[in-house]
């Protein structure tokens, strides 16, 4: 039976049980973590490797800022703790931005599976923390030290053994760290759970070969879509609000046969703000806009990206240098993708979308009733109309991050909604509408001042519309009826209203 | 009935009817002794009830041909539907306008703001059942604590009022912020539109579910609204239907939770009954596995398009308290309407007997979740199709009879099964049978990963389970799946073809009510929350009488959904009945950290326990109920149809296996699998080497030796 052991049946049962387990150890994690990104907005990533940190199969659900970044973290572990290094029990962690997935605020683990006494796998997870101590995240933080508290690569556990000096370090240095905390051994227990369920396989799985011939088949798969996108090298340019000034996204795509290549020269250089993309995140949405554009099954592994490749100047913002900050990251990250898909539009007229605008946010904190807390609202915005349709109004796109109900957020922060609604009108006209933005306006009912921090997307460069579509209306920000900046942060008092209102996505063909 | 022959005994009669998508399925019990009778119609889109009364007089019928003796007393008629469903999913329900906040008039449209697949550019978005010019604002605020921080004014009640009179509807919908904790004026609204609109239907959200989220609880009060009018015409007219043919006996609905309630609140709260037909199917699986003395159960049930799967520990299924309806993408999560309800915690998945297969992009064959569905129907068929299904792998194994499906009603072309497999194979570079076990196979894993997956959020290991099998396919796949799960037991439920009609007979009078008020435990204001409860009961056994359960002894749970203070799941916890007072506090700590434990294995340091949303879950006593088959064709040896070739697995080819018809094997029977055992409906399929018995019951348990 050698020969059939990795046929198309085979190799789909065998795999089917892989990811399974992952969505098992997945499915443990969610409910168990305390992050609200983790359990309203799927922020996080369960990997399996194998033993050189190649993927095998990852969680269903994970959101595209992980495509490809797990994998890669494990081989960063594995510079600094070469496998012959590695005890049964040790488990590995790190914050960093350029070896994890762009920002501090996504802690990764991972941990190695022994068989027979060699290492032939890696169960690796990342999830955004509930906090990481520094400032509030915010676009106009400086550098990566106000951001928190950077974690090297480290070992968490030793042989089995929790290192207390690791652990007492991240209490310490975050406002909730029975939270911040609860969430790591979240991410241990996953990966515990996963060498659990992933032993009894072992006498017949071949992880090695299965993994190849995955990424084998998903690269052809790949390289087979690319093929149908005529050569050719296409431009485009959209720019963000910025701060001082605009920033400058630049793509320029190069289709060649079967592979296709991304580069941001011409982008903004990298600025003292938090919204850095670092050559890893950079690579992750790019791959987004690809896969959604042209093949949209194909799994996330390396195989199916191995065509793909993204470049941009060192220290521009899309490869900036430390300590670069890059807490909002997705900010501008979140751009690559309609830049992407306006670049592409000429050639792929059936399946292009007009710009829309990634989410905004509000954080909120301080102490009410004597007692403190912390609750994050998130905004989506108007997308692109297509040739087929309208474009959705107030839909998370490219990140997938749901709102927080009304009364929920009202449970966990003294402030009053007045009004959650569809700011009609805001989308762009066309044949084809741009969808329409939010009116979210909100009023602080908290007993002492009140911190707030607000991440405004697309408020002074409207989303475009394309083949003759007309822009979005851009996004406000208004404290007690005035615009305010969303770049500091703002002490509210008892009284004191905001207004915040997101972008219309851009409209598709002439209005008719 | 002939006049002349005065019979003066009677006899008593339970009868259960259950409208399915296709076929409406009734069964009659006669009590005491437990036979029963089957019978199945067309369902009748047009009127529903019209199948009812079909089946009812047939039933009626085929009892009489035996008892001639004495006369049929029907004592109740237990009933479920998927009326409400269907309702939501052609979205053919009642004009209806909603009552909100001022300032939240959008969030019906609004949403979570999420998309429920993430590379799907054009993924469809469900319609809201209320269009915004239907939804009305009014000015009035309750805050998180239940203060009224804007009261509703006399004129701004008398407005409202008045628009909605103009809006012309035939229902409406109240949902107003904080309602949960403070209904006051979501009540003086509902009585205002009440008094002068007395036709008009009104749901109030907390009275529908009184429970924080505003969307989620929006969207239920409004999908409760929108199928009310058309519910309670039909519960109506199905009554007095009833009565013409059993004029003593009061009707009963099934209702999501795996209970049955009263008409008259079934017609008041008609959201209840959207997962009647399923709840029924797990409830004959967990009455055929207590009288097997077995209490753990995944209940499996696989049709034509779908396959479904329940956990049941300790003799209760599991219950969720928010699911979805009319999904606009069919399998996948976040694409259907929420609703809060308590419902039995089932999985679907896109794996039926009509599933197709296909070679995906990565050159993999992949089985689903497109299904040929009734018509064309899978190649074998002969009536079009061309995709090769897994009925048609199960065929080409040796599983399914040519000749003996559906009784023999209706011949399977095997040739056309072949031709459909050899397309794939040829693609594959296979062989026609390593494609139909592969299909098979893939099924078979698809469904048993849906299962892991299900049973680790619920904090369980499988292989504590039996399974029990029920539906057309069940039977067919279920040993195979059980070895994917490492189950070593599994039961097949007599007339597995009835639907759920035994479990509409086996269910219990069962009410639930929910009140959330998010407190950390230690602030928790006891005298409070005795109160509610205490009006909560109140409700309750108003309800339950009204269902005819007042005469039996009732059982009481309280449920506290809680969870560490910033967590976003709950941990449910049950307690049986008792005294409200501080030292429950106690009690609930202790009872939240072992469920927390056992579905963790840790607890969180430093971290304060909160209690979210109260329950209330009042029900008669459980029976176990024993029906009897009520064929006679029992013979007193096993006797044997014939030998089929079928697919061994483990073997991994073709060998002869016996075959019995089920019904000719009375109980004490035991047969070593590999054996196939043929019903009208179904086949039983064990492909390996097991120990297979026929139980008093004539359910078939199968203890599977080989993994």
């Amino acid at each position: 039976m050698k020969k059939t052991k990795l046929d198309p049946i085979t190799l789909e049962i065998q795999w089917k049980r892989l990811v399974s387990m992952v969505d098992e150890a997945s499915a443990a994690f969610v409910r168990t973590s305390f992050s609200v990104l983790v359990r309203e907005a799927n922020d996080f990533a369960v990997v399996l490797t194998d033993s050189q940190g190649r993927s095998i199969a990852q969680s269903v659900l994970s959101i595209p800022s992980f495509i490809g970044t797990l994998p890669a973290t494990v081989k960063h572990f594995l510079d600094k703790f070469p496998a012959k290094t590695l005890k049964p029990g040790d488990l590995m962690i790190t914050n960093d931005p350029w070896m994890g997935t762009g920002h501090i605020h996504d802690v990764n683990v991972a941990m190695p599976i022994f068989h027979k006494g060699k290492i032939i796998a890696f169960a690796a997870v990342v999830s955004h923390m509930p906090d990481i101590g520094g400032r509030i995240r915010n676009a106009g933080i400086r550098d990566i030290y106000e951001e928190g508290l950077q974690i090297p690569r480290l070992k968490l556990i030793e042989a089995g053994r929790p290192v207390q000096a690791v652990l007492e370090m991240i209490g310490q240095n975050v406002r909730v760290p029975e939270q911040t905390l609860g969430d790591i051994w979240a991410q241990v227990a996953a990966c515990k759970m996963l060498e659990e369920r992933l032993q009894p396989l072992l006498h017949d799985t071949d992880l090695d070969a299965l993994g190849a011939e995955i990424r084998r088949r998903s690269e052809a798969a790949m390289r087979k879509a690319i093929r149908t996108v005529p050569d050719g090298v296409y431009h485009a340019q959209t720019q963000h609000d910025g701060f001082e000034e605009p920033i400058l996204i630049n793509c320029t795509v190069t289709v060649k046969g079967e592979r296709l290549s991304i580069d941001y020269t011409g982008s903004s250089q990298q600025v003292p703000r938090a919204v850095n993309v670092v050559p890893i995140y950079t690579f992750a949405y790019s791959a987004f806009a690809v896969k959604a554009l042209l093949c949209p099954d194909v799994p996330n592994n390396e195989g199916s990206f191995m065509p793909i490749s993204t470049s941009a100047p060192l220290g521009s913002i899309f490869n900036p240098r430390y300590p670069a900050a890059s807490g909002g990251r997705g900010m501008i990250g979140h751009m690559m993708v309609p830049a992407i898909m306006m670049a592409l539009a000429d050639v792929l007229p059936e399946r292009a979308i007009a710009e829309g605008s990634s989410n905004s946010s509000i954080t909120v904190t301080g102490e009410h009733r004597g007692r403190p807390y912390a609750a994050v609202n998130f905004m989506n915005a108007g997308q692109g109309a297509t040739v087929h349709r309208d474009g959705f109004t107030m839909l998370s796109f490219p990140s997938n991050l749901s709102n927080t109900p009304i009364e929920v957020l009202e449970q966990m922060a003294p402030v009053r909604v007045i009004e959650r609604a569809i700011r009609r009108g805001s989308g762009g006209l066309g044949r084809y509408r741009g969808g329409d933005g939010l009116h979210f306006e909100v009023e602080v009912v908290a007993d002492t001042p009140m911190m707030a921090s607000m991440i405004m997307t697309r408020f002074r460069t409207a989303p475009q519309g394309i083949f003759g579509g007309e822009p979005g209306r851009v996004g406000a920000l208004r404290l007690n009826g005035k615009t305010i900046d969303p770049a500091e942060h703002w002490v509210l008092k008892k009284g004191d209203r905001v207004v915040m209102e997101t972008a219309g996505g851009g409209g598709y063909g002439k209005p008719v | 009935m002939n006049k002349k022959s005065i019979k003066t005994n009677t006899y008593k009669v339970r009868l259960a009817v259950d409208i399915g998508g296709t076929f409406t399925d009734g069964l009659a019990v006669l009590t005491p002794g437990g036979r029963i009778w089957v019978a199945k119609t067309l369902t009748t889109p047009r009127d529903p009830g019209e199948a009812v009364t079909t089946v009812m007089v047939d039933l009626l019928r085929q009892i009489s041909a035996v008892r001639t003796d004495a006369l049929p007393e029907v004592t109740e008629v237990v009933h479920g539907t998927t009326l409400v469903t269907n309702t939501l999913i052609e979205r053919k329900g009642a004009k209806t306008g909603l009552v909100v906040t001022k300032g939240t008039r959008d969030v019906l449209s609004i949403g979570r703001e999420i998309r429920y697949e993430l590379y799907d550019l054009n993924l469809e978005i469900p319609k809201p059942l209320v269009p915004v010019e239907l939804r009305l604002e009014v000015d009035e605020r309750v805050d998180v604590e239940g203060h009224v921080v804007t009261p509703l004014s006399a004129a701004e009640l008398a407005r409202l009022t008045g628009e909605v009179g103009r809006l012309g509807v035939e229902a409406v919908a109240v949902c107003l912020l904080h309602a949960y904790v403070n209904d006051v004026h979501e009540k003086q609204i509902a009585a205002a539109i009440k008094k002068r609109f007395p036709g008009l239907a009104v749901s109030v959200s907390s009275g529908i579910a009184r429970e924080i989220r505003e969307y989620e609880r929006m969207s239920t009060t409004a999908a409760n609204a929108y199928v009310q009018p058309q519910v309670a015409d039909y519960l109506d007219r199905l009554d007095s239907r009833v009565h013409k043919l059993a004029p003593s006996a009061p009707l009963r609905i099934m209702v999501s939770s795996g209970g049955f309630t009263s008409g008259k609140a079934a017609a008041e709260t008609p959201i209840l009954l959207l997962e009647s037909g399923p709840a029924g199917g797990v409830l004959s699986a967990l009455n055929t596995a207590r009288n097997a003395g077995i209490d753990q159960i995944l209940a499996f049930d696989m049709g034509g398009t779908t396959a479904k799967a329940c956990v049941a520990v300790g003799g209760e299924p599991l219950i969720a308290h928010s699911f979805e309806c009319a999904r606009v993408s069919r399998f996948a999560r976040g694409s259907g309407l929420p609703i809060l309800m308590p419902s039995i915690d089932l999985i679907e998945i896109g794996a039926g007997g009509g599933s197709i297969a296909h070679v995906n992009d990565l050159g993999l064959l992949n089985v689903g979740p497109e299904s040929a569905g009734a018509d064309p129907g899978p190649a074998c068929y002969g009536q079009g199709g061309t995709g090769a299904t897994v009925t048609d792998a199960d065929l080409v194994l040796g599983y399914l009879n040519a000749d003996n499906f559906l009784g023999g009603e209706m011949k399977l072309r095997k040739d056309l099964a072949l031709a459909a497999l050899q397309k794939l194979a040829t693609r594959l570079k296979l062989t026609p049978t390593e494609v139909a076990w592969g299909i098979c196979n893939i099924v078979n894993e698809n469904m048993a990963s849906a299962a892991r997956i299900h049973i680790a959020e619920k904090g369980h290991d499988p292989r504590e389970f039996a399974m029990v099998a029920t539906g057309g396919a069940g039977p067919v796949h279920v040993v195979e799946v059980a070895r994917k799960l490492q189950i070593p037991r599994v039961l097949a439920t007599i007339a597995a073809g009835a639907g759920s009609c035994l479990g509409l007979l086996a269910a219990p009078a069962r009410v639930d009510r929910a009140w959330s008020s998010p407190t950390l435990v230690k602030d928790i204001d006891w005298g409070l929350v005795a109160k509610v409860y205490a009006g909560l009961r109140a409700d309750a056994e108003d309800e339950l009488k009204s269902a005819g359960a007042g005469a039996v002894r009732l059982q009481w749970w309280m449920g506290v959904e809680m969870r560490y203070a910033g967590q976003g799941h709950n941990v449910s916890v049950n307690l049986s009945w008792r005294t409200i007072d501080p030292g429950m506090a106690a009690a609930l700590l202790k009872e939240f950290e072992r469920c927390y434990k056992q579905l963790y294995g840790h607890l969180v340091p430093n971290a304060a326990p909160q209690a979210v949303t109260w329950r209330l879950t009042g029900r008669s006593v459980v029976k176990n109920h024993k029906f009897v088959w009520g064929d006679t064709r029992v013979s007193a040896r096993p006797v044997m149809r014939g030998k089929r070739e079928i697919w061994l697995p483990l073997k991994r080819r073709y060998a002869p296996v016996p075959v019995y018809d089920r019904y000719s094997l009375k109980p004490g029977t035991r047969i070593n699998g590999p054996v196939i055992l043929e019903e009208r409906e179904s086949t039983l399929v064990v492909p390996v080497a097991a120990d297979v018995r026929v139980l008093p019951d004539y359910t078939v348990s199968i203890t599977i030796k080989e993994f």
